[in-house]
């Protein structure tokens, strides 16, 4: 295919679906998830896949790549028919997403188009309300298919919390800090430490405390509280970075998270290296859903305001910045406190999604997982860090059956990102809700 | 337009002419193994998976109720990660619909896969966690080990009895679960004894430590007369080098995590004489539990680690269960149940790590097994302790 015939292709979908608002899009995704629901499971027997794709197909594909590799390299035995799963998963990929999506989006566009314009009249909050409550009810049916999903979602929203929490201290603010999973750590004890020590009975933390049947309603002042004490314990990290930085604060940073770590290894009354379990079932994807656009609406707004832009001023240059009469200390303390706020509560979160923690799991690993996240997504970008940790939370999983290959692939992309986009994929982009949510005029015509 | 029709038309068919092999796997029984083939602790993944690559290879059918099933086996890496095993154990469940679990091999990975597995009523048996948190409330989840507080008073009263000590010290790795745990039933036990105080030392490092000198310091001068280290392979040789440099010349006495790895490799000739409480012994094995290793080694090249030799019996007491339910019916919801019900019921399941039957809390009852590194460098039964 020559490169003209490239050029009219990409032409000839922007030209379709270029004037498709973010409305349009939901839409669509909600109508593919409705078609999922009701003809997904016939349409995969037909194409004879065993179930219905768990992850866009993906999955599929790489099992079956697995297969492959297996046979080859290890001869185990391999059956060729699993070979016929590969263009069945793209024909369920393309009939069940994207054609509905494409078809949805296109044909809803003047009305969507229309019905944003209108709504962008009215306070911020209607268009908003509009668009979350689509985006969730597309999100629950599509995890309403599989548990596997649930928790799959579950955890890569809470990734995207996280990993937004870290943009603002190592992008927004330009220092290489490592002590998120130690910030993460205390949320997640703490919360922890609310909700079991207050609510449940526990060998580790004794009987519960307080007994009412609406006990749920307080799993926002658990999280909350995780939220504050991890701030707490940012202060250990945010003065020393009042002179420090760079490697320097680097190496501060990873010794406080090792200190954290073994806090918690050695604190008997909190479980010690066996860590607490039990934590009752209250993160239902509600919750998360909530806390996740709480959490990334209140950070958008904290980056975009004058404590954003001073953070900025800081990493171009921190003197001129002072000079400039920006309170540098102020705005790192900010910085270091707003960032560990959140990642204490996507902590807390965690803690109650998998409704069991220990110190180990807030390790270099952890480290290496979020770092990864944020600097693939793109530094400095709210939308870097949701599609750094969508995209790197999916790719974990549905490259799952290829083993150690995975940890081949995915630090290759990442190597890839890095030598062509030095600053990860979508990095320096404001998030404008306004716009986001806005109408989009069709190409070639005029607002 | 008609084309398109046609197209569709053949696609129909072809679905039709392919889908009755996907019909047909009503007579396979699938058992997921949530293992961790890659991360931290790659050694045990594989060693699980070599352990059931060979059940697989000699008994790749089952008889349930006069019907033959195939045995599908499916390995879901869990990456030695709790959110990983989370997500594993939910995709074996509701993607793969494995009828029962084996596994996860660690306890950071098992209690919040053992959450998982009872609430979508599926039953697990987890080889080698020792936390009692995994089984804890949790009808549909078992263990195929024996817990610490069996495990420390047997090797209190061995030390006691076997070697005569009074004072005992113990060193051991404050940072992981395992041998804080133990370390702490054993001090109980021993100071039941000799009375408190009699443990003279009792020194704690981190994970990842490679200097002993300080705790040898300490413990040499308690003047203990046996040392308990109930720490992995990968840190019994720098322990036991700490030891014979700091002049401690007194028996050293380990646990099970002793038996796993390379540990002779590692060691050479300075472990040998030492004991260690397990779950069974290699050298001088008889019968079934001969034969296993025997098959182990010669198709794997390894003398099987106790991961290995758990992960068989947790397979074969599954197998038995699924069995004991005296047919299947189709339905994986009820299957599953009635192979939970069933794997309760098992009396004296002769494993060969010993005979099995589980408490009404999921955890085994079994004996211990203590060895002796002999001057050949194997792993000699010594003796046997049940409870």
């Amino acid at each position: 295919m020559s490169g003209t015939d490239h050029a009219t292709i990409a032409n000839f979908f922007r030209r379709l679906l270029g004037g498709v608002p973010l409305l349009g899009w939901l839409l669509g995704f909600l109508a593919a998830v409705l078609i999922e629901q009701a003809v997904g499971t016939p349409l995969a027997q037909i194409l004879s896949l065993p179930k219905m794709p768990v992850l866009f197909g993906i999955l599929t594909i790489s099992k079956v790549i697995a297969a492959v590799i297996n046979a080859v390299f290890k001869d185990a035995a391999f059956d060729p028919a699993i070979l016929v799963h590969v263009p069945a998963a793209l024909a369920y990929l393309a009939l069940v997403y994207l054609a509905p999506i494409a078809a949805v989006a296109r044909i809803s566009a003047r009305a969507s188009n229309r019905a944003a314009t209108a709504m962008g009249r009215w306070n911020l909050l209607v268009p908003a309300a509009v668009h979350l409550g689509l985006m969730y009810a597309a999100l629950h049916t599509w995890a309403g298919m599989s548990d596997y999903r649930l928790i799959t979602l579950k955890i890569t929203l809470i990734a995207v919390l996280l990993t937004l929490s870290l943009n603002i201290i190592n992008g927004y603010m330009g220092e290489f800090s490592c002590s998120h999973p130690g910030f993460m750590a205390v949320g997640a004890y703490m919360s922890s430490l609310f909700t079991v020590g207050l609510f449940v009975d526990d060998k580790v933390l004794g009987k519960a405390l307080v007994v009412f049947s609406l006990d749920f309603l307080n799993f926002p002042l658990a999280l909350i509280f995780g939220g504050l004490c991890a701030s707490v314990a940012a202060l250990l990290v945010a003065i020393p970075s009042f002179k420090t930085r760079g490697d320097y604060l680097a190496i501060i940073s990873l010794a406080f998270l090792f200190i954290i770590k073994s806090l918690f290894e050695n604190l008997q009354g909190l479980g010690g290296s066996r860590g607490i379990a039990g934590q009752p079932d209250w993160a239902a994807l509600p919750v998360i859903f909530a806390v996740v656009g709480l959490g990334i609406w209140s950070i958008n707004n904290f980056v975009t305001s004058t404590y954003g832009k001073a953070l900025n001023a800081v990493r171009d240059d921190e003197l001129a910045a002072e000079a400039m009469t920006v309170n540098t200390r102020q705005a790192k303390m900010t910085a270091f406190l707003v960032g560990a706020f959140w990642a204490g509560v996507a902590g807390g979160l965690l803690a109650h999604v998998l409704r069991y923690i220990n110190p180990a799991m807030f390790g270099i690993q952890k480290l290496a997982e979020v770092l990864a996240m944020v600097y693939f997504g793109g530094l400095n970008s709210v939308y870097g860090s949701i599609v750094g940790a969508v995209s790197i939370g999916l790719l974990g999983e549905a490259l799952r059956p290829l083993e150690i290959l995975k940890w081949i692939i995915i630090p290759l992309l990442l190597i890839l990102v890095m030598i062509y986009r030095p600053t990860g994929l979508v990095a320096f982009r404001d998030f404008d809700l306004r716009e986001a949510m806005g109408p989009k005029t069709e190409p070639g015509q005029r607002k | 337009m008609r084309k398109g029709r046609l197209l569709i038309a053949v696609l129909l068919c072809a679905g039709l002419v392919i889908s009755p092999s996907v019909w047909a796997a009503s007579d396979v029984i699938n058992i997921g193994f949530p293992i961790p083939l890659t991360g931290d602790n790659p050694d045990v993944g594989a060693s699980s998976k070599n352990a059931a690559e060979m059940y697989l290879k000699k008994f790749p059918t089952v008889d349930v109720g006069g019907k033959t099933y195939k045995l599908n086996f499916i390995y879901e890496d869990n990456e030695f990660k709790a959110e990983s095993a989370v997500k594993a154990l939910t995709k074996l469940i509701t993607e793969e619909e494995v009828l029962a679990i084996i596994g996860p091999q660690a306890s950071a990975q098992a209690v919040p896969a053992g959450e998982i597995a009872n609430n979508n009523a599926t039953p697990m048996i987890s080889p080698w966690s020792t936390n009692p948190n995994t089984t804890l409330n949790r009808p549909y989840v078992f263990r195929g080990c024996f817990l610490d507080p069996f495990q420390g008073p047997v090797a209190a009263n061995f030390v006691t009895e076997e070697l005569g000590a009074k004072k005992a010290a113990v060193l051991y790795d404050i940072a992981s679960d395992y041998p804080k745990g133990l370390a702490e039933f054993f001090k109980q036990a021993f100071e039941k004894i000799h009375g408190p105080g009699s443990v003279v030392a009792f020194e704690s490092f981190t994970t990842g430590d490679k200097d002993f000198s300080a705790q040898m310091a300490n413990i040499v001068a308690s003047g203990a007369d046996v040392l308990f280290t109930p720490q992995y392979y990968s840190e019994v040789p720098l322990i036991v080098r700490a030891a014979k440099e700091n002049g401690f010349t007194k028996p050293i006495m380990g646990s099970d995590s002793w038996g796993s790895g390379d540990l002779m490799g590692l060691c050479g000739d300075d472990c040998k004489g030492f004991y260690f409480s397990t779950h069974y012994a290699a050298a001088g094995a008889k019968g079934a539990t001969k034969e296993f290793i025997d098959e182990y080694t010669a198709a794997y090249g390894k003398t099987p680690d106790d991961v290995a030799a758990l992960t068989w019996d947790s397979l074969g007491i599954m197998i038995q269960a699924i069995q004991n339910t005296g047919g299947l019916s189709g339905n994986i919801k009820a299957d599953r149940t009635k192979v939970k019900d069933a794997l309760a019921a098992i009396k004296d399941y002769p494993g060969i790590t010993g005979k099995m039957t589980f408490t009404p809390e999921g955890d085994p009852i079994k004996c211990a097994v203590v060895v002796k590194i002999n001057e050949e460098g194997k792993f000699a039964f010594h003796e046997s302790v049940c409870p």
